[in-house]
């Protein structure tokens, strides 16, 4: 246990949270996109978060050794789940991706859903900001023990 | 003599060390705020510090080295300990208990009860090279 250890679980947290914001930002650039490389629409992405548990990393093993205090070591991506929601059907027959009835199917993309995540995500990633700036501040205060 | 020097700080020492343990679970906290099912983390210390300092409690009498403690007056004895908040209060639909607010909050409470911690240590350091100098 250390500053170092608060430092490592707020940057996981950024790590996190970046990977998510670049997740939505990709569901956004698709909303239109009727054509993939295995010929469906554009299916909407989601991260999913897992606390990290690496209990078998030397410096893990080396904490719990040594110290009963151990906050933890963070948050990692799991993986990135496409979301099996149907996709929506659009009524325009002069779109080359149209069906015989004249609907293209788009992209299961709800733009506001993935605004709404997307103000979330920068909410977390500014609390893991904030604190890695409290765990600085600390640090250099701990310096000036015994000056 | 040099025992009553430093006596006092090696408790503060453990609550400094407290205080890193509760900046720790606090980061965990914020990192894992999205992450589902995640229960909140905190640090236990000052209680163990008011149960200590309670002259109402009852202490139980060691006669034997492998006894467990029960209301220790021992200061020394005294370890910060992580436990885990699995109370479901909070709104939340994924399982996570954490606040994002809240933490924030605790977050700004324990940088500045860290930051007295080691003014407090250094007034105790700044008192002791006073003594060393004679005062003058």
């Amino acid at each position: 246990m250390g500053f170092f250890s608060s430092l490592d679980i707020g940057a996981s947290g950024l790590t996190a949270q970046r990977v998510r914001m670049d997740t939505i930002s990709q569901n956004i650039a698709n909303v239109n996109t009727t054509r993939t490389a295995d010929g469906t629409p554009y299916r909407r992405r989601d991260v999913v978060f897992e606390e990290r548990t690496d209990s078998n990393s030397f410096s893990s093993v080396l904490s719990d050794a040594t110290s009963k205090l151990n906050g933890g070591q963070g948050v990692r991506v799991a993986k990135i789940a496409e979301d099996s929601s149907e996709f929506k059907k659009v009524y325009d027959p002069g779109h080359p991706d149209a069906d015989a009835d004249g609907y293209v199917s788009m992209p299961n993309v709800d733009v506001v859903t993935e605004m709404v995540n997307m103000i979330s995500s920068t909410r977390s990633y500014e609390a893991n900001v904030t604190s890695i700036n409290a765990t600085k501040s600390m640090a250099l205060k701990a310096l000036e023990i015994g000056k | 003599m040099i025992q009553s020097l430093y006596g006092q700080s090696s408790i503060m020492e453990k609550a400094l060390n407290a205080s890193l343990a509760r900046n720790d679970t606090i980061s965990q906290n914020l990192a894992n705020v999205d992450t589902p099912n995640y229960k909140r983390k905190d640090v236990a210390f000052e209680q163990y510090l008011n149960n200590a300092l309670d002259e109402s409690n009852l202490e139980g009498n060691l006669t034997d080295k492998r006894h467990i403690p029960i209301n220790s007056k021992d200061i020394d004895s005294i370890e910060p300990t992580i436990t885990q908040d699995n109370s479901n209060v909070s709104m939340r639909i994924d399982g996570n208990n954490v606040d994002i607010d809240s933490e924030m909050a605790y977050l700004a409470k324990n940088t500045i009860k860290y930051n007295a911690l080691v003014q407090l240590i250094n007034s105790n350091f700044s008192k002791t090279k006073n003594v060393i100098r004679e005062g003058k």
